[in-house]
């Protein structure tokens, strides 16, 4: 958006030359909780991971992004998405009291946690031509949750 | 003839320079355009080709574009999309050329490593009238590489990215892929090439009814010799070029897939979140920081003193935002603690007094301006005021950094990814090449993410606390640590003749003219001209604002020639006629207007219209805005908007950006302003810089102008600076009420 003149430039990158030497360390740092677990990999974190309990209930709570489509009740009546209890297991696109896309119910899936992990990451790449537009979920590890909450509900 | 929009600055060597001599050169030059053009063992390309072309299969033709074994074409575009769409039409153009089938071209962002300059891009942005002598053009050439090098110009801004990039660089790419493609068809076919035609990806040979996808010879084409100087369509051979292909970005921003720099992180690696604020006046310092609450609360790992900002480092955004809200502060004291806008205005005020009517630095001189001026029948003067603005992106400033082993990874929305390159070096502390940046889609850019200021804060917060870190300015941050667009005062004296033609134009100013054509009326014919600035100082850190000084000298001009118009007692829109007499293509342009919007018919009691033309960026803008004043509040009803781009490569993309730009501009206009009080900005959000909603935006039709195939004007910002002063004069012509101070809201409060 900025048309600079040609000295403005060099000057813009000379000053970034400039004040590269020396970057300013913090003048306080306050630490509160140590930083050596911080940059935690995924292998630390899987050590110190949460009790599948706490798994269930963040999962829950990370749910809430599926319940605006989905009801989770047993008996509850279906959203713009089928109810999901008892999910896991389940034949795609079997829901009694749902209007599967054809694409769902010939996929041929079962939901199992494996299954659902993937169709979370990428709905319409798992099961191409499916309605489920919205949804995706990036993390990791709220797939995680999500899928341990599912299956909670299922035994 | 007035009308050529590229300002020509007259040419410090002789001989001419010629276009297709330069995209000779910079195709055959290897420079930081084009990074080598064939895989060759020691060209740059082969070291590229991991990084760009890592898919199984895939064969990089040269280094703008990249064929898949499955036959989709790939455009690897140095460029940042940040809504405006430049990058789907630069890959238009390429593919144009290529023959390419659209339903299988994508868009990449290219690595931002350094190899990936828009050399093309610079020259534009940073040069726009230089006009160096044939002979001289490969020293020019290498200049730019050069420089592009050292300021690291992969740069999205100044409305350049289709007319240079594409232009200069995308198309001779996709001629270039494309013989050489039918050269290696010919060889194995043993056929001449000039019987081979291409088509949607395919190459066929009618004669021996031979045809095959591109993929299949993407690997013999890239070992073929380089096209010196590849055949380009005319526009009358344009297959995609001109037409409203789909935007190759929209899919995934509609479906939610589409990844914008807040989006960022590192694959399996838990982020940790920073909020900061930084000390509130330019140049002041923490003094002291008292974070006895923020320690105990929750989520809460880290506290830091930076010297310049706070920052408090916690396991979730909302946690650190809240602590840091905690945290008390004090300050260093520095010059202008006490200073606020009045006082800057009447210090603006006190320059320009002191320029008088030929002080300062000039800009333009023209004639005898004072001797005219002297004599005229009639004179008119005025002064206008426009305020500080900020950018207000939807997407909050924000930058992921992970900082170890003396490395440095980077996942931000920038509209300059080398220059964030190396701001993240420096604040890591580690070389440029120890960065590695993660592009991500800009939530909104408009001159804004041309400072990395943020990416600086989040390498230094990375690094002090050894977490990767997902730095997010507030909203209230974002407002009162922006990179502003200067505020201004412009004052006119323009002089009349007998027949109210306007002989002598006489203007000073505070502001740096960036472009430096904004403040510029040379399409006018007004024989006597003398254009100024007064040297000012600068209580905050400026910016470039969309459409950069057109944004203040749109509004202080247009409404200039509406005053001096009325002055004259002619109508606004047949005064211009008369001053566009020598441009043509604004003359037209101006017509377009007048004539979509029914200029001169009836409109209800208490509504009026008005009328203003920009040339901004090579493209030529006139705009007609239609005012509703019976509800006291002004209430813009519709926008009329005429463009001339030379040629509109997506005509869709072209309207959607004049559409934005209007509302961008409108936006401004009417509410926003930014002002200081005891030296620091006393604006925080949305309530007190509020934006433009749904029920405040007219209708807006645009109507395009092909007026010149072989001279491309910009898009992303053009549309925006008639809007205002179309604006103000709809106003006058509605109540009789001058608006000579932006914002508007301020005068109907
Ligand atoms: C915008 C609405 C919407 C959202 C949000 C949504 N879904 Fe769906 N979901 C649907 C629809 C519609 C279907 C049916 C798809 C079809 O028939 O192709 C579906 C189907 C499913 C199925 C297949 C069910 C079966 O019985 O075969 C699963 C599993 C599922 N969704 C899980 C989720 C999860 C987990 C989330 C949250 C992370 C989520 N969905 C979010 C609309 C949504």
């Amino acid at each position: 958006m900025r048309n600079i003149a040609l000295p403005v430039l060099l000057a813009a990158s000379v000053g970034l030359v400039s004040c590269g030497s020396a970057p300013e360390e913090p003048i306080e740092q306050i630490i509160v909780s140590e930083p050596g677990g911080a940059a935690a990999g995924v292998k630390q974190a899987a050590a110190t991971a949460p009790a599948a309990d706490d798994l269930v209930s963040q999962g829950k709570a990370a749910f809430a992004v599926c319940a605006a489509c989905h009801s989770i009740e047993a008996g509850a009546a279906a959203g713009p998405g089928p109810n999901l209890n008892g999910v896991i297991g389940r034949k795609a696109g079997t829901a009694e009291g749902f209007g599967f896309t054809d694409a769902m119910k010939a996929s041929g899936v079962t939901w199992t946690e494996a299954e659902l992990d993937s169709f979370m990451t990428d709905p319409a790449a798992k099961v191409a031509g499916t309605s489920m537009t919205a949804g995706a979920v990036n993390d990791p590890e709220a797939r995680k949750a999500i899928t341990a909450y599912l299956a909670s509900l299922t035994q | 003839m007035n009308d050529t929009v590229e300002v020509e600055k007259p040419a410090k060597k002789k001989g001419k320079w010629t276009r297709r001599a330069f995209i000779g050169a910079g195709v055959a030059a290897g420079g930081a355009l084009v990074v080598g053009v064939a895989v060759r063992p020691g060209n740059p390309v082969d070291s590229l080709k991991d990084i760009v072309a890592g898919g199984q299969g895939e064969e990089l033709i040269n280094s703008w574009v990249k064929i898949g074994a499955d036959n989709v074409i790939t455009a690897i575009v140095p460029h940042c999309e940040m809504g405006q769409g430049a990058n789907s039409t630069i890959a238009q153009m390429l593919a144009d050329e290529m023959d390419a089938d659209w339903e299988k071209v994508r868009v990449m962002d290219a690595p931002a490593d350094g190899n990936y300059v828009s050399k093309d891009a610079l020259r534009v942005f940073a040069a726009p009238g230089f006009k160096g002598g044939e002979t001289m053009e490969p020293t020019y050439d290498g200049l730019f590489t050069q420089i592009s090098k050292l300021a690291g110009g992969y740069v999205t801004g100044g409305s350049s990215s289709v007319r240079s990039t594409g232009q200069n660089g995308m198309r001779i790419a996709g001629a270039a892929a494309k013989e050489m493609l039918v050269a290696a068809a010919a060889a194995e076919w043993s056929v001449p090439a000039a019987e081979i035609t291409t088509d949607k990806s395919m190459l066929a040979h009618a004669k021996s009814g031979k045809s095959e996808p591109f993929a299949k010879f993407a690997a013999a084409a890239a070992t073929q010799e380089l096209p010196r100087a590849p055949k380009l369509k005319t526009s009358k051979e344009y297959k995609l070029m001109g037409r409203p292909m789909q935007r190759t970005d929209i899919p995934a921003k509609v479906n939610g897939t589409a990844n914008f720099g807040i989006d960022g992180a590192p694959e399996g690696q838990a982020l940790k979140y920073a909020a900061v604020k930084a000390a509130p006046i330019v140049g002041s310092r923490v003094k002291s920081m008292d974070a006895a609450t923020a320690k105990g609360m929750p989520g809460v790992l880290q506290i830091l003193n930076m010297g310049d900002f706070v920052a408090v480092v916690a396991d979730g955004y909302w946690q650190a935002q809240q602590a840091l809200n905690s945290i008390k502060t004090s300050y260093e004291k520095t010059d202008i603690d006490a200073l606020n806008s009045n006082k800057m205005f009447a210090n603006f005020g006190k320059a320009l007094d002191e320029a008088g009517d030929d002080g300062g630095d000039s800009k333009a001189s023209e004639g005898d301006v004072l001797g005219v001026m002297e004599g005229a029948a009639k004179k008119v003067e005025a002064e206008y005021r426009v305020p500080f603005l900020a950018h207000a992106t939807m997407e909050p400033m924000n930058c992921t950094a992970w900082v170890r082993d003396g490395k440095c990874d980077i996942w931000t929305g920038t509209q300059v990814p080398l220059w964030a390159r190396s701001a993240a070096a420096e604040g890591a502390g580690v070389g440029d090449d120890d960065v590695t940046m993660h592009s991500a889609f800009l939530g909104g850019g408009f001159g804004r993410r041309l400072e990395p200021d943020y990416v600086t804060q989040a390498a230094r917060v990375a690094k002090a606390t050894g977490y990767p870190v997902k730095l997010i300015w507030s909203r209230e941050e974002d407002t009162a640590h922006d990179h502003y667009r200067p505020a201004d005062i412009s004052r006119f004296k323009g002089g009349l003749d007998k027949e109210g033609k306007l002989t002598s134009w006489n203007n000073v100013h505070c502001s740096t003219d960036e472009p430096a054509e904004s403040p510029l009326v040379e399409f006018y014919d007004i024989p006597n001209v003398s254009v100024r600035n007064a040297e000012v100082e600068w209580p905050l850190k400026l910016g470039a604002w969309r459409s950069v000084g057109h944004s203040q000298h749109g509004f202080f001009v247009e409404s200039f020639v509406d005053e001096a118009a009325h002055a004259a007692g002619k109508d606004p829109v047949e005064f211009r006629r008369e001053l566009l007499a020598k441009s043509p293509r604004h003359l037209n342009v101006l017509n377009g207007a007048a004539k979509m919007a029914g200029w001169g018919s009836e409109l209800p009691e208490g509504h009026g219209r008005g009328i203003a033309l920009v040339r901004s960026f090579n493209s030529i803008v006139a705009e007609v805005a239609e005012v509703d004043m019976t509800k006291g509040m002004p209430r813009v009803t519709k926008v009329f908007c005429c463009v001339d781009a030379g040629f509109a490569m997506n005509p869709d993309g072209l309207s959607a950006q004049m559409e934005s730009g209007i509302v961008y501009g409108l936006t401004a206009a009417l509410y926003d302003e930014i002002t200081l009080k005891d030296g620091a900005v006393q604006q925080s959000n949305f309530h007190d810089y509020r934006m433009m909603r749904m029920d405040d935006a007219p209708d807006i039709a645009v109507q395009i102008i092909n007026g010149a195939p072989d001279n491309l004007g910009g898009a992303g910002e053009p549309g925006l600076p008639p809007a205002a002063p179309a604006l103000a004069n709809a106003i006058f012509a509605a109540s009789g009420k001058r608006i000579r101070e932006l914002p508007i809201a301020k005068h109907f409060a």
